[in-house]
């Protein structure tokens, strides 16, 4: 019996664990969307373009952020507004980068 | 004779203009000939900042020059905090009319954002009324005898001894600034890129290599301002909580 507590236990701390680490992650891309400066032009939970021209984040595939951002990092992608975003690209690493596009993926549009 | 009269005509009217927007009372700035601004951002030189105002206008600002106005020591964004009222007011105008290239900041000169001369006005008096960083971004430190050497023979007249610069003449208070931003700023005025520079400036670091370049803009990251300019390390601007 005593044991079994103990397994309990043990599986609720691992349970606790990884939703801890699942809202940290979570927690993580909306972090990193103000700390690096994403809502400055995309606006609060990518809602709010600054300007007509730059797009809507909030609901985005992940996948397709990703791409976005890594090209536009990468300068594969030069066209349109990046010009704008390219300088300050080297602020994001690609885990960062993942962890800001599965967040928005979350945000409802 | 006609020709004459009309020639006199536009020039007084040129005079005029020139004297409805720059507001001529005794002892106002009056804007040097290279810059380019709108008429709407000559007349925030001379209007009144409120600082309290200033502070929600700013809110939009620091988003990336952070709430202290301290950017960011890798030099992306620069320390805004501290700096001269009318360098604030000329970089802001000139972003705005597109006079200085910087599509990252573009959207947020913007009347639309920022709002009209008042706005401005009181957004430079927050600015310049924060505490500065006393951990800016400093270069490698290995070349810092040349950068003195330049310095001292290319910089102190406009920018003083230790990187004041002066309100007056428009002339930006380096002393604080990060390093790879102030590289970054020096280069592109060397290499004609930065398009409202002063053209005194231009003439003066023709001839700076790219070694020069950086030694002088480590030594001049290394200007400390003065110790009760300074906020405390890792100071958290309470104005934003």
């Amino acid at each position: 019996m005593k044991y079994l507590n103990k397994l309990t236990l043990a599986a609720m701390t691992v349970a606790g664990s990884l939703l801890v680490g699942g809202t940290a992650l979570a927690q993580d891309g909306a972090t990193l969307y103000k700390t690096k400066t994403c809502i400055a032009c995309h606006g609060v939970n990518g809602n709010a373009p600054v300007l007509p021209t730059y797009p809507r984040l909030a609901g985005q595939n992940a996948a397709y952020a990703l791409a976005q951002m890594k090209d536009i990092k990468s300068g594969a992608r030069n066209n349109g507004q990046t010009v704008a975003m390219k300088g300050v690209m080297h602020l994001v690493s690609d885990d960062e980068m993942k962890a800001i596009a599965d967040w928005l993926a979350t945000v409802k549009p | 004779m006609k020709f004459v009269f009309k020639s006199a005509l536009v020039v007084a009217m040129a005079l005029s203009t020139g004297g409805v927007a720059l507001a001529a009372e005794g002892g106002k700035t009056k804007l040097p000939a290279w810059q380019m601004q709108g008429d709407e951002l000559e007349i925030a030189m001379n209007l009144k900042g409120d600082a309290k105002n200033g502070r929600d206008v700013y809110e939009v600002c620091a988003a990336c020059h952070m709430p202290e106005g301290w950017g960011l020591p890798d030099g992306t964004f620069p320390q805004l905090a501290g700096q001269h009222r009318s360098v604030l007011i000329k970089q802001l105008a000139d972003i705005r009319a597109q006079n200085r290239d910087n599509p990252t900041m573009y959207p947020f000169a913007l009347p639309s954002q920022i709002g009209g001369a008042q706005a401005v006005a009181d957004v430079v008096e927050y600015m310049a009324s924060l505490p500065m960083s006393p951990e800016n971004g400093v270069g490698p430190g290995t070349d810092l005898a040349l950068g003195q050497q330049l310095y001292k023979d290319n910089c102190v007249r406009c920018h003083g001894e230790n990187g004041e610069g002066k309100n007056d003449e428009f002339m930006p208070l380096i002393q604080g600034q990060h390093y790879e931003y102030i590289k970054r700023q020096f280069r592109e005025i060397r290499d004609g890129a930065r398009r409202n520079a002063n053209p005194d400036m231009v003439k003066q670091v023709k001839g700076f290599s790219d070694r020069d370049l950086s030694a002088v803009s480590d030594y001049a990251s290394r200007l400390k301002p003065p110790a009760d300019r300074l906020g405390p390390p890792g100071w958290h601007n309470p104005d934003f909580d």
